[in-house]
Parts: structure tokens; sequence; C-alpha cells
């Protein structure tokens, strides 16, 4: 491989230059990075030390968002790498990496909000003609289920930014997993201050 | 927002900023604080304050273990860091005195630590 993550190549605390007196060991090993993109899934299995394996994840399409003040997760598909925050180059070729923000397909938690809530979101004010609500919102519901709706609608509320990103249907997420080490895209959904943060970096 | 400076937004790890508000909670500092144990009283600062700090021993993620030391402070110029000198005599025995030496060193400050000079101890 030839990556190696030794420190007696480097010099000295005090400055000075170290001989070389052994070669480099298996033990202190790098391997290439996955800079993981966007497409169709591609996972490469590695055996690691101990025999463990990681999931080095080359292409990635989708994965487990969370959307975090409703307390639910969703699979949702990845569409766009936005912003992130240690090089801009990672943004323009689309890398998957923690901590970068995505846009996420919102349609897997507008259907989850709708069936919970039989509330419409997102929707799109001024552009003519009202929508018809959704099927799910508008479908025949059990007595017990509809009792169960009722005692919900206190809670019901979206903050504005969000019903903003619905209407548009993605919503900005930020991955929270390592693609490269564990093979998977997952995350939470961006809200509140967070939410506010990244969109005025995005304006800029 | 004055502390949200890099690039990145900071947080403290581990706790969730956004739970509903459903009408009753008002909205408080949400904010992780820990005590450090040894004596050490946690500063009024670091549990009402707003500045995230991830190598602060009260608000961050690291843990006071092993030796204390205290020094002299000659220079705060550093962000967030500040360098102490420590003095003490080292014996030579030949000639039966003692002579004096100095060590530096930097040493990370909290944000919780306000006004901190230098000739502090």
């Amino acid at each position: 491989m030839g990556i190696s993550r030794d420190s007696r190549h480097k010099r000295n605390a005090t400055g000075a230059k170290r001989a070389q007196y052994r070669k480099k060991r298996k033990f202190e090993l790098g391997r290439q990075a996955a800079n993981t993109k966007l497409g169709a899934k591609r996972i490469h299995e590695v055996r690691t030390r101990g025999g463990n394996r990681k999931f080095r994840a080359m292409r990635l399409d989708s994965g487990n968002f969370s959307w975090g003040s409703e307390a639910i997760s969703r699979k949702a598909r990845i569409v766009a790498v936005v912003y992130n925050a240690s090089n801009n180059e990672l943004v323009r070729t689309g890398t998957l990496v923690k901590n970068a923000i995505v846009q996420v397909d919102a349609t897997p938690f507008r259907q989850w909000y709708e069936s919970h809530y039989a509330v419409p979101i997102g929707a799109r004010k001024g552009k003519g003609a009202v929508k018809t609500e959704s099927e799910e919102v508008s479908k025949a519901r059990s007595n017990h289920v509809q009792r169960k709706i009722e005692s919900r609608k206190a809670e019901a509320k979206v903050d504005p930014a969000l019903d903003h990103q619905f209407a548009a249907g993605r919503l900005y997420a930020c991955i929270s997993s390592r693609p490269g080490q564990s093979g998977r895209a997952d995350g939470y959904i961006l809200e509140g201050h967070e939410l506010a943060f990244y969109i005025r970096k995005l304006k800029k | 927002m004055s502390e949200q400076i890099e690039k990145a937004f900071q947080k403290q790890q581990g706790i969730f900023q956004n739970t509903k508000v459903t009408g009753k909670k008002s909205v408080k500092n949400n904010r992780w604080y820990k005590e450090v144990g040894l004596g050490f009283k946690t500063p009024k600062e670091a549990i009402e304050g707003h500045y995230i700090d991830k190598k602060c021993p009260f608000t961050g993620d690291v843990s006071i273990r092993g030796r204390i030391l205290t020094g002299e402070i000659i220079s705060t110029k550093m962000k967030r860091t500040i360098i102490i000198r420590r003095e003490y005599l080292h014996f030579i025995s030949k000639y039966n005195r003692y002579e004096k030496r100095h060590k530096n060193l930097a040493a990370h400050i909290s944000p919780c630590f306000i006004g901190v000079q230098q000739g502090d101890s």
C-alpha cells in the first residue's frame, strides 16, 4: 500500500532527524481514502486488524435520516451535497463524509407526518388553485385512530423554515456517520439554530 | 449567535438542541456542564455562558486526571491558551548549593475564565 501511519519518519521534538532502523510494520498501515460519491450503491468490504471488517462505501445514494424533534427516522434518498465546512472541493465533487450537509428527499418524512397528524405539510402558497389534499390526509379512519389524531393536534406545528423545505421537496440534513468506515451515510435533519446557520452559509 | 465563528456549526456534542417547544417550558440555555472533582468549583460563567469549547474541563469532552501543576502566567496572547512559567531550584551536590531553573508550559484556558492577565497565578 505504501501509506504508513508511523512517526518514525518524522523529525524529533528537538528537530533532530531520526535514522531509519526498521522497516514499515503492518500495524502502522494506512489505507486509501474512500471518497464516497453519490451514485448506485457500491460497498467494498475490508478485512481489518483482528479479523474484523470495515465497509468502505465507494458510492451511496440513500441513508437513514432522523428527524430529531419528531423522534423518527426514515430511509431517504440523498440528492446532492451542498456544503462542507472543511473543503469546498468535496462539495464540487459531491463527496459524502461525516458532517457534510446534504439535501435529502422529503417524501418519506412528508408521508409519515401526514399519516401521523393528518395535516398537510409544505403547502405551496399563492400558486393559483389550491392543491387537493393528499390521499394520506383525507383517507377514512377508524374511530380509535381518529381520536389519537385529535390528541396529537397540539404538537403538530412545524417550524416555517422546515415547512419551506417540505414545499420544495428537499430537506437539509447533516451526515453523522462515517461512510468510509461503516458503509452507511446516516444523519439527522437540520433544525433550529443549526439550520439557520447553514442556510446563511449557503446564501453567501 | 456570536460564538459561531468557525465554518461548521459549533455545539456541545451529545445534547440535542431542537426539542419541540410545547409552550409550557421556556426557552432556556440548554447546556451541559460537569463537576470536575478535586475540589474545583465549576464557575458560574461555565454554566450560564454561551461559549462552545470542546477542550473546556467543565463544558467539554476532557477529564482532569493526573497531577495538578501551578505556575505564573507570562503570556495570554494566544487564542484560548496561555503560557505559564514554573520556577524551581535544582540542587548541585558538589557545591551544596541550589540554582534557579524554570520551564514554560502551554496550557489551554477555557473561555469561562474572563479577565485573566499576565502575572496571575
